[in-house]
């Protein structure tokens, strides 16, 4: 099966008691709370107004949210075929990331979790750069020392996950404090999934944002799984948004397939930094892929489950607004299309060609300044390299 | 040169670094109105604000979390730990967040932090209240750890921990918090971290510690000296991570003899590092086994049980006097 396309096969066997099939929560968009602009067919019947967004920015939001899609069936074919490591499919939750990034402006700091290539996009990454991260290459922005799709570059403003789930989530809410304290105008974003709400750092930083209001949205990708784990094993609670009630942070839910909905969400939150501080925003989605490329979702959930969730899917939903609206048709289709492959296709061509790190340069970034201890092991390692370059020489091996 | 306590020095450096630099900041349970439980920042908040002495919740890894924000985006915080037992819930923050960002970011992020916490034992606090937890925090890359047992130290070694471009790990002596008094030059001015000092020049034995128990081996070097062939070299750490090689093996290859004292448990403690170091680099010098004393592999002492679980100056001489004696 590719990574979530169409039906999945039928699963042949749970490890664990299967689960009830859950419809997806759009379907009670309204009786749930969750703001939606859009209904499932890009039709907006919500109960949100529709944002104030250009056609150019309307196109950039879903071209952006397509080409993500492209990498993202690039990736996992690369890595099925054994050319990258491993892979963290975003199929289904183009929307959420990107409109919401979308909302941000360029100066603002935005902490990734994984799943959100497109917010590097947005920011002016190019596609080259980002599969030289994914192939762990010596020239990319985080000298290939992260596991693909644990994206950053300073240049954009923007950090890396911690890859412990949620650890993170005190550091977008401390660094946007620093920047309140110093009297700057920096915004920040943090992305992490439904998991993530479970970890102690999710109490800490609500807590924080609660008591001292720092400019944050702390955007909560609720995408039904956390791996194996529905979202009922991971709270009792009515959603992940309630929990900032009790941190008297601002919180809402909000389609997170519905890429108008979700930018409206994040443009509001921002606009009330000053007064409230942080909103808890809850972007209920769906994870169409694996978990991982490490994944079998066939273990544990239904395909039904997944078949109803891809009437949801933002993408289509997106093309039908945009034609709706007159600014798309099947011949921009077509041709985007095409684009986006070419141009992934150069991408992967040219970064996978570029050099790997050299392995000495593993010293290097610990400390400003090595310890004796890192420089002594730095010569350990060059000169077991020297005799293994002699040895070959001698052997002709 | 002021008289202060370690406390008052601690207090002093602070001070001097928020005057000097509006980008160091505080936080931590109760240090801002109560100015902390030891009162080491007494006086900080009203100085410079509630906005840059901050009293956290209740929670070590939120403090030790949001610190490692606010160094990501420039600030230079000091996270206050009450007291070291507690600084594990932070382990994972320091551990694998503020120690990792420069290196997983290819170098293009610091976490320019330093975190305090009051350590060591032999007030009778108890477990939480006496721990010794350097060597966790030793392992694994990315930590700068230093250990004052003056004020002058206490002074300068805080004031290079809070200019340092990484992570510093101050382990503050609590037994001589207040009862050790001296002159410190308050000027500014820090101690390399790194560099050991030789708090007794000697040529038989070399003594090596850090922390409150430095005191105690000085003692015991002073009183053996009175017998011949017990000159004995005693060097004060102050920093392990990363510690003065240099120092040490010029030492021990001068004297052919080297005891490592510290409070920690033994197995895995920091002298277990100390002893496998020296002899990679003075093994042909040494005239007898690398002594190590340290507390035994329990849960720290029991009520009034200190001087059974710290090595104390009986034990510290007993291991001397091995190794002075030592026949092969
Ligand atoms: C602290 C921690 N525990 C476990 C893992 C292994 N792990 C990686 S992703 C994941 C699930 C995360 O779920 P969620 O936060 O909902 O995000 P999603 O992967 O669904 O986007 C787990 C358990 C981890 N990386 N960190």
């Amino acid at each position: 099966m590719v990574n979530g396309t169409s039906t999945p096969s039928a699963p042949t066997a749970f490890l664990g008691q299967p689960r009830p099939v859950v419809a997806p929560l759009l379907e009670r968009a309204a009786d749930l709370a969750i703001a939606q602009v859009l209904d499932a067919d890009g039709v907006p019947n919500g109960n949100l107004a529709e944002p104030d967004l250009s056609q150019a920015q309307l196109r950039t939001m879903y071209e952006t949210m397509a080409l993500v899609r492209v990498i993202d069936e690039k990736g996992w074919q690369l890595q099925r075929s054994g050319r990258l490591e491993f892979w963290i499919p975003s199929r289904g939750q183009e929307a959420a990331h990107v409109a919401s990034a979308l909302a941000m402006d360029a100066a603002d700091w935005i902490f990734l979790a994984d799943r959100e290539p497109g917010a590097m996009l947005l920011r002016g990454a190019s596609l080259q750069s980002l599969f030289a991260q994914f192939f762990g290459r010596a020239d990319e922005p985080l000298k290939g020392r992260r596991l693909p799709l644990l994206l950053g570059d300073r240049a954009l403003n923007i950090i890396p996950c911690m890859t412990q789930v949620g650890a993170y989530l005190p550091h977008a809410a401390g660094a946007a404090w620093a920047a309140k304290l110093k009297g700057d105008k920096t915004r920040f974003i943090v992305y992490f999934g439904d998991g993530a709400t479970s970890r102690g750092e999710f109490h800490s930083a609500m807590n924080f944002a609660g008591i001292h209001r720092p400019p944050i949205v702390f955007f909560c990708q609720n995408n039904g799984w956390a791996v194996s784990t529905p979202t009922d094993r991971q709270t009792a609670a009515d959603s992940f948004a309630e929990k900032g009630d009790a941190y008297k942070v601002r919180n809402l839910r909000v389609d997170g397939n519905d890429p108008l909905a979700v930018f409206a969400a994040t443009k509001e939150a921002l606009a009330c930094t000053d007064e409230q501080g942080a909103t808890l925003i809850e972007a209920v989605t769906y994870r169409l892929g694996f978990h991982t490329s490490s994944d079998n979702p066939d273990l544990y959930r239904q395909p039904e489950e997944v078949a109803a969730w891809e009437r949801w899917d933002p993408l289509p939903r997106m093309r039908k607004y945009l034609q709706a609206c007159g600014y798309w048709d099947e011949r921009a289709e077509a041709q985007m299309q095409q684009r986006c492959e070419d141009e992934v296709r150069e991408a992967v061509t040219a970064a996978e060609a570029m050099a790997p790190s050299e392995p000495a340069a593993m010293f290097d970034d610990v400390f400003a300044e090595p310890t004796w201890q890192l420089r002594e092991q730095r010569e350990r390692l060059l000169a077991e390299l020297e005799t293994e370059l002699e040895t070959e020489l001698e052997t002709g091996a | 040169m002021t008289q202060m306590t370690v406390l008052e020095a601690l207090g002093a450096a602070m001070a001097h670094e928020m005057a000097r630099d509006s980008d160091v900041v505080i936080l931590g349970e109760d240090v801002g109105t109560a100015g902390g439980i030891f009162r080491t920042t007494q006086g900080l908040q009203q100085r410079f604000g509630p906005d840059r002495v901050i009293d956290t919740p209740l929670d070590e890894k939120g403090i030790a979390a949001h610190a490692v924000g606010m160094a990501l985006y420039g600030l230079r915080p000091i996270a206050e730990i009450q007291f070291s037992g507690f600084i594990h819930d932070a382990f994972e923050q320091l551990m694998f967040g503020a120690t990792k960002y420069r290196w997983m970011t290819g170098g293009q992020y610091s976490v320019p932090m330093v975190i305090r916490a009051p350590s060591f034992g032999g007030i009778n606090g108890g477990f939480w209240h006496s721990q010794s937890p350097e060597a966790y925090y030793c392992h694994g890359g990315g930590m700068k750890i230093v250990v004052p047992s003056t004020p002058q130290d206490a002074y300068g070694l805080l004031l290079a921990a809070i200019r340092d471009p990484d992570p510093t790990l101050v382990l503050e002596p609590v037994p001589l918090y207040r009862t050790l008094r001296g002159e410190v030059n308050d000027d500014g001015e820090a101690i390399g971290i790194g560099e050991a000092a030789i708090v007794r020049p000697g040529n038989d034995l070399t003594a090596l510690s850090y922390g409150p128990m430095c005191h105690d081996v000085l003692a015991v070097a002073e009183q053996m000296a009175e017998n011949p062939g017990y000159d004995i070299e005693v060097i004060d750490l102050r920093s392990l991570m990363p510690f003065d090689v240099d120092a040490i093996t010029a030492s021990v290859q001068r004297t052919g003899r080297l005891v490592v004292v510290h409070e920690a448990p033994l197995s895995l403690g920091f002298g277990a590092e100390l002893a496998a170091t020296v002899q990679e680099r003075a093994f042909g010098y040494l005239h007898c086994p690398i002594g190590r004393v340290a507390a035994p592999d329990l849960p720290y002492g029991f009520s009034g049980g200190d001087e059974y679980y710290r090595p104390n100056k009986a034990r510290i001489a007993a291991a001397i006097r091995r190794a002075m004696e030592f026949d092969f």
